[in-house]
């Protein structure tokens, strides 16, 4: 008799602490729900306060401490930002006015909180200045990933020269989610971020596979032609594998001339990956030149690097005719690759189309049909 | 201004419309606002507007779409194009439908409103 009416005290005591936490739960929610949208409402009011400051000349509308402090008038106040023009003297002078840039420095270096932490890291990046500048370098090791995107971020928009080398510097050792957007904010920089960045490669190479190759697709981003003599000088010094593709994927996107024998070199190497990067490069040089050697790569053992040699003979001046020649090789795996490479550039709908006996897309089409 | 100019503004986005409104309004034109395409083209049909200062990038409908309906129907609207997307390909595209102006964002109030006043 005990036990049962043991158990019985125990299933109802289960029962009603689960129905504590559920109304705990809901009620959280409910409470979430309405702190949302009364933050919505105040961020909308503060549009129109914002608006009419930057409407109307001398506008006096009082923005308050409380408004200043408010989390919702930064939301507002970086909406307004990036609808209108970065430099609006309006804007700036609100911010400085009411040292809303000192405050999120403030927060950003001494809040328990992470969520006050992570806002202030936004608000710097969207509205910070070259006196948060020096915070922003110093929170790119903050503890928190998400916090160090935007220093980087914010760091980019001010475009802080002297953060440069600070970020590439972290290229090695950041998680890849934090360091592909450290590559994005000096994509921004432009050509300012060459030389930092090939500078690390040149020193880190040997030991950080990951950075250097990271570095290197920034710089294929960046396309700047000046770093086209050290990335053969790169080239040539490099034995990892990783490193040689991605340097053969800056020279193809940077696309100068100057990288063609380098290239055209590499078609004969042992690895069949750097064979089918390299083939994919002189495509993106845009130099005919490079077709004869090409066409001799589309018989390559590999199906990859014979592929990749026909795509780029397509992007080449006068690559149309040279890949219908090819369909005539002897190889069939170069007829094949050359019959793809058509294919993808929309020769065979254009053959189909034109469906003309005297047409030169006929090879193709006996090539097709033949194929089955 | 003897007699009120009707500006209708049409933009996705609240803070663009709330800034424009505030501006236009304060520069004393009668402002309607649409937050999407088939707003706009809604209330550009039925409105009789000075000029229509349209977003090319709407929600439902494109903005140069919604210009292409009311050349369709014959409508003569003067619009100006305000746009995200910075490619001249579009604002080129703009002036052969007979925008009548064309504008990228971000962009400064001033500006903006010198340029209403030019057409209005």
């Amino acid at each position: 008799m005990f036990p049962e009416l043991l158990n019985q005290s125990a299933v109802i005591l289960i029962f009603s602490v689960d129905a504590i936490l559920l109304m705990a739960l809901i009620a959280l929610k409910v409470i979430h729900r309405r702190r949302m949208t009364s933050h919505e409402g105040r961020r909308k009011d503060y549009l129109g306060l914002l608006s009419r400051h930057i409407s109307f000349e001398n506008h006096t509308e009082p923005i308050t401490e409380p408004i200043a402090e408010d989390p919702a008038f930064l939301d507002a106040l970086i909406d307004m930002r990036n609808a209108i023009t970065g430099d609006d003297t309006t804007l700036r002078r609100i911010v400085n006015h009411h040292g809303i840039i000192q405050r999120q420095m403030r927060y950003l270096d001494s809040s328990w909180l992470l969520g006050r932490r992570l806002r202030a890291a936004v608000a710097l990046a969207e509205l910070g200045d070259e006196t948060s500048a020096d915070m922003l370098i110093r929170h790119l090791d903050d503890r928190e990933p998400e916090i160090r995107i935007q220093c980087a971020r914010g760091l980019g928009r001010i475009r802080w020269t002297p953060a440069i080398d600070q970020i590439v510097s972290r290229f090695g050792r950041e998680i890849p989610w934090v360091s592909t957007r450290f590559s994005d904010t000096l994509v921004g920089y432009g050509t300012r971020a060459t030389w930092p960045l090939l500078a690390y490669i040149r020193i880190n190479h040997r030991f950080e596979t990951e950075g250097a190759v990271l570095a290197l697709r920034t710089l294929a981003q960046i396309q700047d032609d000046e770093a086209v003599g050290p990335l053969l000088a790169i080239l040539a010094e490099t034995s990892d594998l990783e490193v040689q593709i991605a340097t053969v994927y800056a020279l193809g996107e940077v696309g100068s001339p100057q990288a063609l024998t380098a290239l055209d070199s590499l078609l004969d190497s042992g690895e069949w990956a750097l064979r089918a990067k390299a083939a994919g490069a002189l495509g993106g040089l845009g130099d005919a030149a490079a077709i004869p050697r090409l066409v001799i790569s589309m018989r390559d053992e590999n199906w990859w690097v014979r592929r990749s040699a026909a795509a780029a003979v397509a992007m080449l001046p006068g690559g149309t005719d040279a890949l219908y020649r090819a369909l005539d090789d002897d190889d069939p795996f170069a007829a094949d690759a050359a019959a793809e490479a058509l294919t993808d550039i929309g020769e065979l709908v254009s053959a189909r189309r034109r469906a003309d006996e005297g047409s030169r897309t006929e090879p193709l089409l006996a090539h097709m049909r033949s194929e089955g | 201004m003897s007699e009120q100019k009707k500006i209708l503004v049409a933009d996705d986005s609240e803070t663009i419309r709330a800034l424009l409104q505030t501006a236009l309004e304060s520069a004393g034109y009668e402002v309607d606002v649409a937050q999407d395409g088939p707003s706009a083209y809604e209330l550009g049909s039925a409105g009789d507007y000075d000029l229509i200062v349209l977003d090319q990038l709407m929600p439902g409908l494109l903005g140069l779409d919604v210009v292409a309906r009311w050349h369709e129907e014959g409508m003569e609207v003067p619009v100006l194009m305000l746009t995200g997307v910075d490619d001249d390909r579009t604002a080129i595209e703009s002036f052969d439908q007979g925008v009548v102006d064309y504008v990228r964002k971000p962009f400064r109030i001033p500006e903006l409103l010198a340029r209403i006043r030019m057409r209005v």
